[in-house]
Parts: structure tokens; sequence; C-alpha cells
């Protein structure tokens, strides 16, 4: 890794300096916790930003508001606090479950909601030195023309990781932005591209101040991923599900997966499944959602078939013990 | 001082480290620490190219840069380096041919990093690409050219010999089976990356170079060799060390090009290089394949062995030759083999050079022994530990390739697994999806005959008392967090009866300190122990005269309690200081020598070409036993604990022996589990150069894990002690495929089983008996 560039280092104490920041500075851009754009920038990936503009010193996103209604987690609320938020784990449980299984302790205390949920993109030809990239020939990503995962794909395949994004999918969480246009709401779903170069929609100078969350009463919800350590390694497949049930039949039914594709997917037409018992027919189904949605490259040393297997595999196992466990 | 009236004793206890307190609390100079004033900061150039012939290398762009005090290149050393004699093929700078990706081609010593960083861009290199090797197979094609002119074929080493009758062997044997095996090349992840500081003096042309080294006197021919300098005009010191594994037992290009580069600048030169350099650098343990065969009676003893092997040896030979003989002649040394039958080929490729890791040599044997002895147990239905008990040596013994073997205590550390793992009720009856598994292993405690012989004695120790009373240890040996030093200092305080507080001990500073070998092969406490045993006796006798004159009675006659030293149970006998005192009278400050060198039946015999490979005063002994549980869906699986077992001869100090063990154990498992070096098949640029992606376990995985050390006091070894540090690596692999065997009925025998092949296996399974 090489040393940091030379930076402005901004920090606003208001989101009304922080906006105008954005506009003063071309180039800048945000730091949370630093735990991914630190590591990339030393990396020589992205250009190098004229100036780092710090969000956690702004008071108003650094709380969490819940009541029996919603929930809002403010941008610079930390992975940690997240974890540790003793409303969020009893009503939105695959909030917390993802928080807490984020990379290590370390991490978990730096890292903040905002930073997850903008998570970088990440494939083998992405994420080395810039002697290793630019030996390669770089990659349409950053800096290069080719895909070498996909040599004649024109969009990048690099792969989205963020545990905390599919945990907020399946609960319908928004995310609330504010730019030099004024704030606008956006479903969390939509603020990712597809595309992993550009992975992200926001618009120029736009900033995510907060994740809100309307409770939905007798959804319940949880996340579970795989990875090859127990600690420190990105997800090679998580998965989220939120489902609600009455009696024997399942109601209600959202799956979101990550580590997988180059956003993280809200399964599409988990409605058709609802109404009946989870039976075979039922994961049958699932499993054919499952295998149209999820696309798994090799933009890991695991194999990109493992990954879309496991995601599977979650998908299932999640779905059954929180049917199981349902209690009203 | 406190006055006690007995001996302090150190060894057997559980002893913090002597420098421990230094590194826990942050204060400990590592080399990167070290900022000399005016230091100006080294960069190297590397290639982009797996296999190339240089057309032309134009620095002039870079040198014109301001800030820009020296470039070296090729052009600057045309002498080679290299650990072995017979195998310095390597250059520390790429001359006319590049072998491997990330291979050094020029450097750059500038007024600061960003300078240095700078010039690199300017560099231009003009390449003629060669086609790449990255695998044996390829580099041994018909149509292969060769890497090197004088390795024909791209074989380095070569070795076959049969040892009894091997035909006649399997003949008797009641069950033969052979299996392949296949192990990936793994790397020491040592904590600390490289790096070297290299001070050249211009007007007397001297140069001091302090470097991450477990070998500092290997550095110092090479630093003298390459730079053409009288070796009197070098200093060479090892500051604190972040782990070396082997990683670093022999002279790396990084101390090299540094000194280079600061010889050509006339000045100071820092060079540190990034974690991906230092994965290019290190000199992993080189890919495998195996072919083992046995042949077992229905007894379960050992008829045969037969064992072929390729291993991957990267572009340059480093240590390649000894770990290919290695990889024979530690079939040896565990279990009694009427007959061996070893074909080893170390093929030369476009890859970076492979070399020692800790349990150089037979770690992968060692997979490939006891997992096949683990299957073909099971097919006599045997029980493992009943295969290796009928098996065992009887000590003292040579083996049949010579190897000396004086203590064995593999019995009692079968013994203790069986019965802490509750082997008997566990083994074939835990729920499915669990096993347990179990191995054995050895290793030895130092080359007996070590690789740059020159006949002087394999370990020096010098001691000097001065006129505060305290002791100073001075010792070559490179303290590289195993715990030498405290080892050292608790032999010297032992002898001499004294509190650790009255040592001192200053390590590995060319200047000062007696030339040592360096920390390999786990010779440290035989060796420069035994060294330290003779110098501490060789300082008692000093003070015991000098007491006995002042006293008026004979040497013999004074008892030494330390801080005291009397005539009889009666006399209130002499303090310490006074005794110290009345010594120095005769000659001022005291220095004494402790010396010590491997008997010549213990160097190896002749039995075929490199046989004194393997060769050691002694060998330590391990069992194993390893439980695991997998996850039959996703393939993945947890060490739920693992039971070690470790003859070490005598625990000098049970705190670090254990450390060592759990160590070991825990290295082992990252080989097992998840560690693995990929390059990319086309390009050959490293894949896992990084923390991240070479997934060395994270406490998060680490079982727990229960040491039990047995003593089976070696006659040679000081105080009885044999190596401790090494020993319990390789028998975690093969328990834990043999565990997973246990749990799932699969046996996997490609290293790393990481969860997707266990997964595709069960899938296999599946489809072969049309459950999916």
């Amino acid at each position: 890794m090489e040393s940091l560039p030379d930076f402005d280092l901004i920090r606003p104490r208001t989101l009304d300096e922080a906006v105008k920041a954005r506009q003063k500075f071309p180039g800048n851009r945000l730091l949370g916790g630093g735990t991914d754009l630190l590591v990339n920038i030393r990396r020589g990936i992205g250009d190098a930003p004229t100036a780092l503009i710090d969000m956690t010193n702004i008071a108003e996103l650094k709380t969490i508001k819940a009541d029996a209604k919603k929930l809002k987690i403010g941008a610079s609320v930390t992975i940690q606090e997240v974890a540790d938020d003793s409303t969020i784990a009893h009503h939105y449980p695959a909030i917390a479950e993802a928080a807490a299984s984020i990379a290590g302790p370390t991490q978990r205390a730096m890292g903040t909601l905002g930073g997850n949920l903008c998570l970088d993109t990440r494939c083998i030809y992405y994420n080395q030195s810039d002697w290793w990239r630019s030996a390669n020939g770089f990659c349409l990503k950053y800096q290069g023309e080719k895909c070498h995962i996909a040599l004649k794909s024109k969009t990048c395949f690099a792969t989205y990781s963020g545990d905390l994004a599919p945990a907020a999918m399946v609960l319908g969480a928004e995310v609330e932005i504010i730019g030099p246009n004024g704030q606008r709401r956006l479903t969390l779903t939509d603020l990712y591209s597809g595309d992993g170069q550009n992975y992200l929609t926001l618009e120029e100078g736009e900033i995510i101040t907060a994740l809100s969350i309307k409770k939905e009463p007798g959804l319940r919800s949880g996340y579970e991923k795989i990875r090859t350590r127990q600690s420190i390694d990105y997800p090679l497949a998580g998965v989220a599900a939120g489902l609600c049930r009455e009696g024997n039949k399942i109601t209600d039914f959202h799956i979101a997966v990550t580590g997988t594709n180059p956003k993280p997917v809200l399964l599409d037409g988990t409605a058709h499944l609802v109404g009946g018992p989870l039976d075979d027919e039922f994961f049958n189904a699932l499993d054919k959602l499952m295998s149209a949605q999820i696309k798994s490259m090799k933009t890991t040393l695991a194999p990109g078939n493992y990954r879309r297997k496991m995601a599977g595999v979650l998908a299932r196992r999640l779905t059954k013990k929180l049917f199981d466990n349902y209690c009203q | 001082m406190t006055e006690t009236t007995t001996r302090v004793r150190s060894i057997g206890l559980h002893v913090p480290m002597v420098d421990g307190p230094e590194k826990v609390s942050g204060r400990a100079k590592y080399t990167a620490d070290l900022v000399p004033v005016g230091a100006l900061a080294g960069r190297i150039f590397r290639s982009s190219c797996s296999h190339a012939e240089i057309i032309s290398l134009d620095t002039s762009a870079a040198l014109k840069l301001p800030g820009v005090m020296a470039i070296v290149t090729g052009a600057d050393c045309d002498t080679t380096f290299g650990v072995l004699p017979i195998a310095a093929t390597e250059y520390p700078l790429a001359r006319v041919r590049i072998r491997y990706q990330g291979e050094p081609v020029a450097a750059v010593a500038a007024v600061d990093d960003a300078t240095a960083k700078k010039a690199l861009s300017l560099i231009k290199l003009k390449v003629r690409e060669l086609p790449a090797y990255l695998t044996p197979e390829a580099a041994t094609a018909k149509d292969a050219i060769d890497l090197h002119e004088k390795r024909p074929g791209n074989i380095e080493r070569e070795a076959d010999y049969e040892l009894g009758d091997v035909t006649a062997g399997f003949a008797k044997a009641d069950l033969v089976r052979e299996q392949t095996f296949t192990t990936s090349e793994v790397c020491q992840a040592h904590m600390e990356p490289h790096a070297a500081i290299a001070e050249f003096d211009p007007v007397r042309s001297r140069l001091t170079v302090h470097c991450t080294t477990q070998v500092p006197y290997y550095v110092h021919l090479m630093l003298a060799r390459c730079l053409k300098m009288d070796k009197s005009q070098i200093r060479v010191v090892k500051p604190q060390l972040g782990g070396g594994f082997g990683a670093r037992t022999e002279a790396l290009n990084v101390e090299l090009i540094c000194a280079l580069l600061a010889k050509k600048a006339g000045g100071t030169v820092r060079l540190l290089i990034s974690r991906e350099e230092t994965f290019l650098t290190s000199r992993c343990r080189p890919q495998s394949w195996l072919r083992m065969k046995i042949g077992l009676t229905k007894e379960g003893q050992i008829t045969a062995a037969e064992l072929e092997t390729i291993q991957r040896g990267g572009a340059y030979s480093g240590y390649g030759i000894v770990t290919i003989l290695y990889a024979g002649a530690l079939l040896y040394g565990l279990y009694d083999l009427p007959s061996v039958k070893f074909l080893g080929k170390r093929i030369l490729t476009n890859t970076p050079p492979s070399g020692a890791m800790r349990g150089h040599g037979t770690v992968k044997t060692r997979f490939a022994f006891e997992a096949l002895l683990d299957s073909m147990a099971r097919e006599l239905d045997l029980d493992p530990f009943t295969v290796r008990r009928a098996n065992l040596l009887k000590a003292p013994t040579f083996t049949k390739n010579d190897l000396m073997v004086n203590s064995y205590g593999l019995a009692e550390c079968l013994d203790w697994t069986e019965k802490a793992s509750g082997w008997k009720i566990k083994k074939g009856k835990l729920e499915k999806g669990r096993g347990i598994g179990m191995a054995c292993s050895h290793y030895i405690s130092g080359a007996a005959k070590p690789v740059n012989w020159t006949g002087e004695p394999h370990a020096t120790i010098n001691l000097k008392l001065d006129f505060d009373g305290s002791v100073v240890v001075l010792t070559g040996a490179a303290e590289i967090g195993q715990g030498s030093s405290t080892i050292l200092v608790q032999c010297v305080a032992e002898v001499l009866g004294l509190d650790l507080s009255r040592i001192r001990i200053v390590a590995g500073d060319s200047e000062v300190t007696p030339k040592d070998n360096g920390s390999y092969s786990s010779r440290v406490t035989f060796m420069v122990g035994n060294a330290a045993v003779e110098a501490a006796r060789n300082l008692k006798t000093v003070l015991v005269t000098a007491a006995a004159r002042e006293l008026g009675v004979k040497p013999e006659d004074i008892e030494v309690l330390g801080e005291i030293y009397r005539a009889a149970s009666q006399d209130k006998g002499l303090s310490y200081d006074q005794v110290v005192a009345a010594a120095l009278k005769d000659s001022g400050t005291i220095m004494v020598k402790g010396t010590f060198t491997t008997p010549l039946e213990a160097q190896g015999g002749k039995a075929y070409r490199g046989a004194a490979v393997g060769a050691t005063m002694g060998f330590s002994y391990a069992a194993q036993v390893v439980e695991v549980s997998v996850d039959e869906e996703t393939g993945q699986v947890t060490v739920e604990k693992v039971w070690a077992a470790h003859d070490c001869g005598k625990a000098l100090n049970r705190l670090t022996v254990e450390g060592q063990i759990q160590g070991s154990v825990w290295m082992g498992m990252g080989q097992a589990l998840s560690e693995e070096v990929v390059y990319h098949p086309k390009s050959g640029l490293p894949l896992t150069a990084s923390l991240l992606d070479y997934r060395v376990p994270t406490i998060k995985d680490s079982p727990p894990i229960e040491c039990h050390i047995v003593e089976s006091n070696d006659p040679n070894g000081p105080f009885g002690a044999k190596e401790a540090g090494e020993g319990s690596l390789a028998a975690f692999i093969p328990a834990f495929t043999n565990a997973i065997e246990d749990a799932i009925g699969i046996r996997f025998t490609d290293l790393p089983v990481t969860p997707d092949k266990i997964f595709a296996a069960m899938e296999k399974r599946k489809r072969a008996t049309g459950k999916l």
C-alpha cells in the first residue's frame, strides 16, 4: 500500500456546510470510517481525491431514532452502534445481525452506515495495487477498457458486498438524500444501478443522510452470510429475509442477496410465493427465482458457482428458520 | 539484588520472554522503526511480465528528476546470490532475463518517498516476452525453453534412491495402496513486511545494514559477495523482527538492493517494501504434487514406502535442493521403515522462488503419509493409533538413512492424545457431520551440517562479566519472536543459579556478537543453547576459582548458590558481588566462551547424494487429534478442538513451548483450511498478495488447543531439550483431513480443503448415489 496522497480534509459540522463543501471542492470524496475508501485510495484505486469531507462530525447524522412506527439511522452512525442498539436488535433483527457480521471489530468501530451502503464494488482485477493493475492492462471499472471477467462485456461485473443493504431492503427501507437541489427520498433498491462501475445512482454532490424504515407489524427478519473466515472477510454470499406468517401460511416474503451481483438484489417475484405453506413447492419456486436473478461471476477467488449455490442454501435456511421460529 | 541462600531456577518454568515488555508496549524497535537522519527513500521497479528478455532499460529521465540520488539496475551487480553455494543463480536486480512477475529490475534512492515513486514511473523497460511456465508441467514440456543455462529441462534437482528392497517390502505386505496428493503454495505471512536500512560511509568505504532477517551472517556473506566488499568492512544488525517462519532464512534481494543503492548514493537508504512485495519476496512453501505408496501387514506394520513428488520451485533455486531432499529424507525418523524409495523433482518455473517454511520439506510428505496410513487403517479395520504403535522406533538408533535418534517420546504423545481426546468413545461414533482424526509428525533440532560448511563450531556464545556484576550474553542467534534470547538467558542463569535480572543479552550485531548461522531448522535452542551452557559453566569455573582462593579452600569444595558462594553449609561464604570483585582482580573484565559442534555421527550418512539433509542431533515428536464438524449444506468446517502432544525433550520454558505448539497447530490449520498463494493462470500476477486475499485464519476460526508437553530428555540437548517450534505443524493437516473423512466419509487429498471443495465433493457424491 502507498501512503495517502495530499488532500484537504474538511470536517463540516452541519449538513449545509457539507453540501457546500461538496460543491466547493471538485473531485472530493465523502469520508465515513474510511475502512473501504482509505484502503482503496492507498492502493491507487479511483482518482486521488482533492478533498475528503469527513461526515462523522455532523451531530444530526449520528443518531438512531426509533419509535413504534419507524426507524431512522443517521448515515454517520457506526456499524458497531447499529449492532449494539437494542431497539434495532429487537424490532429489525436483520439490520442488527448484518451489522454484527461485518468485517472485524476494528472496521465495525470505525465504519459507518452510510459508508457501508456505499461500499465500492469489488473484483480480483480491481482491488489490486497500481503495479498489478498496470501489468494487467487495467480494467473496465477503472482506467481500462476491458472487463477481464467477461472479455466482451460492456458493463462491469464487480461485486457488491455490503451487508446492511440487503438487510434493509427486505424491510422496505428508504434512504434520505440531500444535495444541491434539496432533499429527496429514494427506495433503497433504487440506490443501486446494477453496473459494477457506476454502482450508485446518486447525483453529483448528493449525500446520503439516513436510512429510514417503516415498521411492518408482523414482519420478522434475519441475515446470514457465508465467508471463508469467520471474521474480516467480505461475504461470499449474504442473504437477508423478511416474512410474515399466519397459521401454516407464509403471508409476506422478501429476500435480498449480497456478495454475488454488482448490486444487492431484492429478489423479484417473491410476492407470488406467498399464501401457502412452506413446502417443497415453495422452496422450488424460490430456487427458481434465485437462479434466475443471482448471478455470481468469477470476481473472487472462491468459485462463482459456489457463491450462487450458497445464496440458495442460505435463502432456504433463513426462510425456514424465520418461519419456524415465528411468533406473533 | 535480593540475597538468597538457594540457587534460582529458571529452566522448566513458565518464564515470560525477556524482550516482552518492549514488545507489548510498542517500544521495541523493528527495522522500519529506525529512521536515520538524512536517510534516502528506496523503491524497487519491478517487472510486469513473467518471462522475458530485457531489450533496454532507460533510467535517464528518472535520474534527471530533482531529488533522485541514485538508481541501480542489473548493470550494477554482476554477481549472483543464493544460500546454497551450488545454486546461487539469482541476481539482486534482473540482468538480461526476467523470470517472474514482480522481479526487481531497477531501484531508486531519492530524497523522499514521493520522489522515488515518481522516478519509478519514468523508468522505461523494453522487453521481448518469452513463454511463461507457471506450472511444472508447462516448464518440463518438450518444447519449453530453459529458464537457466545450467538447468536443462528446467529441472533444478532430481533425487532418486532406494534404501532396502521396496519391491520385496510391498510383496510382503497384506495391503498396498497408492494415492496422489496436491498441496498449494503457502506463504509464511509473517507480520512484519521486509525492510532494510543500509548506511554506506563513503569516507571509510564501510557498510552497515539493518534488516529483517533470520540469518544475519548469511546476509553478511551475500552483501560482501554482491557488493564486492571485504567482509571486514561490513556490519549487519538484526533489530527486533516480526516473525520469520522461514521466509527470511536466506539473504533476500531487499537487503542487497538497499545496500547497492546506499553504496551508489554514498549515503543511507531506507527500503521498506509493501505487503504485496513481501508476498512476492517471501520464500513460500512450494506447491507440490505427491504420489505416496505404502505397504502394510494386517497388523499394521509398515513393510515399504514409496514417494514420488514434484515441487514447483519458482524462478530461482533458493533452498530448493534442500527442500526436495528433505521431502525424502524425513520420510524417516518418525516410524521404523524397512524400505523406502524416493523420487523427487524440483522444477524451475516462472513464479517467485519458493523456499524454506516452518517444517521445511516435511509437511507435504507427512500429509500424504499420514493420510494414506489413515485410509489403509480403515481398510484393514485397525485403529489409527494401533497402526502408529506397530511402527515405533526404539531409541537410541540410527534410521536406515543414517539419521540419529537418541530420544523418542512418540509413544507418550500417542497415549496422551488418545486419552485426553476421548478417542475410544468418539472414533466412528460421533453424530453425522462430526468427526475425529489423528496424525503424527516430527522435526529436526537443527540441521547437523550447515549449508555453508566452514568446519567451525556450529554455535558460539560469548559471556561478558564486568564490575557491575551483570552477565552479558553475546550471541549472533537471531531473536525473531520465537524466544531464542529468552532461552539463552535462561540457560546461562540456570547454570550460574542467578536470577534472570542479572543477565542481559545482545543478539545479532556482527560488530559485537559472535557469528551464528541463524534462526532456522529449529537449531538455536539445541545448538546455541548448548554453547550457552558451556559458556556459563566456563564462567562458573572462573568464579569458583576466585571464591576458593578468597576463602582459602579447594575449588571443588565451593558450593554455588547463585548469589552466594560458600565452602560448606555452615560457612556464610561470599556474596556473588564479592566473588565477582575477586575474579576481576585477576583479569579485569571477564570474557568467556562456549561452543557447540555436532559430532560426526549426527551429520548423516552417504547412502545417496544429499544424504546429509535431514541429519540432526535429535527429533521432536508430535501426535495430534483434531475434532471437526462439517456443515453438510455449505461445506463449511469448524475445527472444534485440537489435542496436541509434543515431545521437546525438556521444556526449558513451558510458556514459550506451549506458545510454539499452539502456533504450529494454528499455522498447519491455515494450510489445511484456507491458505493458498494463487497466481493468475495467464499473467502470472499474484492474486493473493494481501492479508485479505491470503486467508490466514482469524482468532474466530481458531479452536481451543489443549497442549501436552512430553519430556524424553535427549542425552545431548541442553538440559535434555530438543525442538519445539516446528514439529507440531505437520500433524495437524492430515489429522484434519482424517477427521473430515470420519465426519462425512470423503477423503480430501488437495490442500487447502476449502468449503467450496467440500461442497463440490458432496454434490458429486449425491449425483453418484442418485440423490441429486
